[in-house]
């Protein structure tokens, strides 16, 4: 959760309109720096102490025990457990013999299915749902209002309500598509086998869409009105519009949100461990759940701490493909 | 620019500097503490004959156990209070969180004085090395003669000397089933169980009973992987084919042993033939209890509490059809002619870093009374985990009869300090396999779907009896 926070603040200025121009009249006169802004490290200085001591301090001793043999017999040791060298990464990436190589790459595959399905049913959900709220019709604050109600509910709350409507025999999801309405002849089951990955990402994109669809509708607002104006003049029908005027306009609100749902998704935990359990199986296991299983259940912490950095490393490396292919995007905003 | 960047990072270092020596302070604190109080408990206990414990605190953390646990103990200990003068602080750890939080405590060496733990995990527990060896003190409570020997099993570490953990309380798996539904399928209760084969003939007839009352009812359920306790579910049944969990040296893992694989077929083999209601593998094992008091299952597997819950007016759950029809029968027997059961509960550990060792012992002595633990034990709707006091409330009725039966001859798994996760390893496997045999795996069900999971789970164990301190 703490890096998703920090990237925001990173990336927060892409949002507003013009702050590139802003921040270039905040430090005229270069020269005498420190002493001029020594008021606001000052202000600043208490923050950084408390993301140093809980954040950095953990993430770096994270990256220790990574390197560590942590187990049942050495754990009360901690940081004094005998080094490992890089021999936790190797059982993990190469070691075709270890259980925790197949388990890894299992939970990989199906964070990544995971992570793309419940991102694109966020975003284009999230924009389908602005497009049709920004319109004026009766009732649609109230509507709008109403849209919102997901966002409001804990995650936690969520996996626990869907775990009782997913269920085969009495949920309500069975029940509306076999009873009510005959759509299916078979009950499906939804919290075992090959579906439970549909049951945790369903419930994701639910409770995801709405803050999308908040800054969507945002970005909707924001786009000026002569444009469409303008373009319908010229005879522009409402699809050429869309995808010549808004979404061109909307691609900095997109990057941003990109960028967040999929740091987000590849760290989900809660719905899956809360309904699925401790162990959500082989097709619905995600690097999170998998993570924490082996980690606190099993005390192979060592272990733990390796994929973590394994996992933290892949989200860097999507954090640089994402600015290599947004920087553009970001900058013409001035 | 580059001098504030400097500045910014040495103040990060300075910080960094500040925590690192505050940490390693803490550490010389606790080191010096936990010697300090090792001294001052061994003088203790050369004067404790006259020593009085007014005024003294034992922390004490237990468990959810019953409906109310803090004030049920609170009540057991009120004449322990009075009559020693200590003061007991009694603090519930939920059992979701008291794995966490008891390992944390033996390293950290900041607890509680005593805590409860699960039989299963005492091994684990004392190979942290922050609890204290209890066999000097053991004589005062009668030994290992006053306990059934699979219970006294669980105060051990495999291959070391010391008692970690004095027994508490005790359950044991039976049967549970519905005598309305046997009767209408036409099965005698007394003999419906006897061994692995009557107990499939008399699921086949309850297959026949659909209906009791008008609610459809099923032969057969239990809960599949989201259930915490589906190895003591299982296990029962390879242990009746003559399988183990491990080898008998506990090095090598056995579960992939032909017997093992026929003792997890038999059970799953329910799903397939339409004994079993698959929709009880989404459940964990609290909804697949109140499916069966709610009377949608005709026999299920469970503890001692659910026998106790059927006169307590509260527990809304139990169905009226359920709450008058329910009797209780020892597991089948297996070809090897002995009946296995799961048999666990909790222990009572005491933590070495504790500064009042002496009372902490009286403590414990106190709830190993054979009046105190029948009086505790019928608060929980649990089993006595001494002898004598089993085997009164094993006379008092057919039903607690079963259980007492099933508690002599139970089994607990091997007491390595590694078993926790091996159980975890082996409870996906088992979860896998049942779920295959309810048509809901990735995998067609057959025995190689078995043979091959159950390898699976055998590589997974051995990976985790190789962990060394090295």
């Amino acid at each position: 959760m703490a890096s998703i926070d920090t990237v925001t603040t990173s990336s927060g200025p892409a949002v507003p309109p013009d702050p590139p121009a802003q921040a270039g009249r905040a430090r005229p006169r270069r020269g005498h720096g420190w002493r001029r802004d020594r008021f606001a490290y000052a202000l600043i200085a208490p923050a950084v102490l408390f993301m140093v001591a809980i954040h950095l301090l953990p993430t770096l001793g994270g990256g220790v025990l990574a390197f560590k043999n942590l187990n049942t017999f050495t754990f009360s040791q901690l940081f004094g457990a005998p080094w490992a060298g890089l021999r936790n990464f190797e059982a993990i990436l190469f070691d075709d013999a270890n259980p925790l190589h197949n388990g890894f790459l299992n939970a990989a595959g199906n964070t990544a299915v995971y992570t793309v399905v419940t991102v694109a049913g966020v975003l284009i959900g999230g924009l389908l749902i602005a497009l049709l709220l920004n319109r004026e019709f009766p009732g649609q604050r109230i509507v709008r209002t109403l849209m919102l109600a997901p966002w409001v509910v804990p995650s936690f709350v969520v996996a626990v309500l869907w775990g009782f409507m997913w269920q085969s025999d009495v949920g309500i999801v069975n029940k509306v598509l076999v009873d009510y309405t005959g759509l299916l002849d078979d009950r499906p089951v939804w919290l075992l086998g090959p579906n439970s990955l549909w049951a945790i990402i369903i419930p994701s994109i639910w409770r995801g869409l709405p803050f999308c669809m908040l800054i969507f509708l945002a970005g909707l607002q924001a786009v000026p009105k002569e444009l469409h104006e303008a373009a319908a003049i010229d005879g522009a029908g409402p699809i050429r519009r869309f995808f010549y005027i808004t979404l061109p306009l909307l691609r900095p609100l997109i990057a941003v949100q990109l960028l967040i749902q999929v740091i987000y998704a590849a760290y989900q935990f809660t719905i899956p461990w809360i309904m699925l359990g401790t162990n959500p199986g082989e097709h619905a296991d995600l690097l999170m759940t998998l993570i924490v299983r082996q980690s606190f259940s099993n005390n192979l912490f060592g272990f733990g701490a390796a994929a973590s950095v394994i996992v933290m490393l892949a989200m860097s490396l999507w954090v640089v493909v994402w600015l290599a292919a947004f920087r553009r995007d970001l900058e013409t905003q001035r | 620019m580059r001098r504030s960047v400097a500045l910014a990072l040495t103040a990060i270092a300075a910080v960094l500097v500040a925590l690192a020596l505050g940490a390693c302070g803490g550490s010389d604190d606790d080191n010096s503490s936990t010697g300090s109080t090792g001294e001052s408990a061994s003088t203790g206990s050369a004067t404790s004959e006259a020593k009085s414990f007014e005024g003294q605190k034992v922390t004490f953390w237990i468990m959810n156990n019953g409906p109310h646990p803090v004030e049920d103990t609170e009540k057991i200990l009120e004449p322990f209070e009075q009559e020693t003068g200590i003061d007991v602080d009694v603090q519930l750890v939920g059992w979701d969180v008291q794995f966490d939080r008891i390992r944390n405590a033996a390293v950290s060496g900041e607890g509680p004085d005593v805590t409860q733990a699960g039989t299963t995990q005492v091994p684990f527990f004392a190979a942290l090395g922050g609890f204290e060896d209890l066999s000097s003190r053991v004589e005062d409570i009668g030994g290992e003669s006053a306990y059934a020997p699979g219970i006294w099993g669980t105060s051990q570490v495999a291959g070391q000397d010391g008692v970690w953990g004095i027994p508490w309380f005790t359950e044991a798996r039976t049967i549970y089933y519905r005598s309305d539904a046997l009767e209408e399928a036409g099965v005698d209760p007394a003999t419906a169980f006897t061994d692995l084969e009557s107990m499939r003939a008399t699921l086949e007839a309850l297959k026949d009973v659909k209906e009791i009352g008008g609610k459809k009812i099923m032969p057969f359920g239990m809960p599949g992987k989201k259930a915490f306790d589906l190895v003591h579910n299982v296990m029962p049944f390879v242990w009746d084919e003559g399988g183990q969990e491990l080898t008998d040296d506990n090095t090598k893992s056995a579960i992939n042993s032909p017997e093992a694989v026929r003792g997890v077929k038999y059970i799953a083999d329910l799903f397939p033939e339409g004994l079993a209601d698959p929709s009880m593998l989404e459940r964990d094992g609290t909804q697949v209890e109140n499916q069966f008091k709610g009377g949608r299952l005709a026999v299920w597997i469970g503890g001692p509490w659910v026998l106790s819950s059927i006169d307590r007016e509260d527990d809304t759950n139990w169905s009226d059809a359920a709450r008058e029809n329910t009797g209780v029968a020892p597991m089948p027997k297996g070809p090897t002619g002995e009946a296995n059961t799961f048999v666990g509960g909790s222990n009572l550990m005491m933590f070495k870093s504790s500064d009042v060792k002496d009372a902490a012992w009286e403590l414990i002595k106190y709830l190993s009374q054979d009046d105190v633990q029948t009086e505790y034990a019928e608060l929980l709707g649990m089993f006595p985990a001494r002898l004598q006091p089993q085997e009164a409330l094993g006379q008092q009725n057919e039903d607690l009869a079963a259980f007492y039966e099933a508690i002599q001859t139970g089994r607990s798994y091997a007491p390595i300090p590694q078993w926790g996760q091996i159980e975890n390893a082996y409870k996906t496997r088992f979860g896998n396999i049942l779920d295959a045999a309810a048509g809901l795996g990735g995998e067609k069900y057959s025995e190689a779907v078995i043979q091959s999971q159950l390898d699976e789970a055998a590589k997974e164990a051995d990976a985790l009896l190789a962990q060394s301190a090295g």
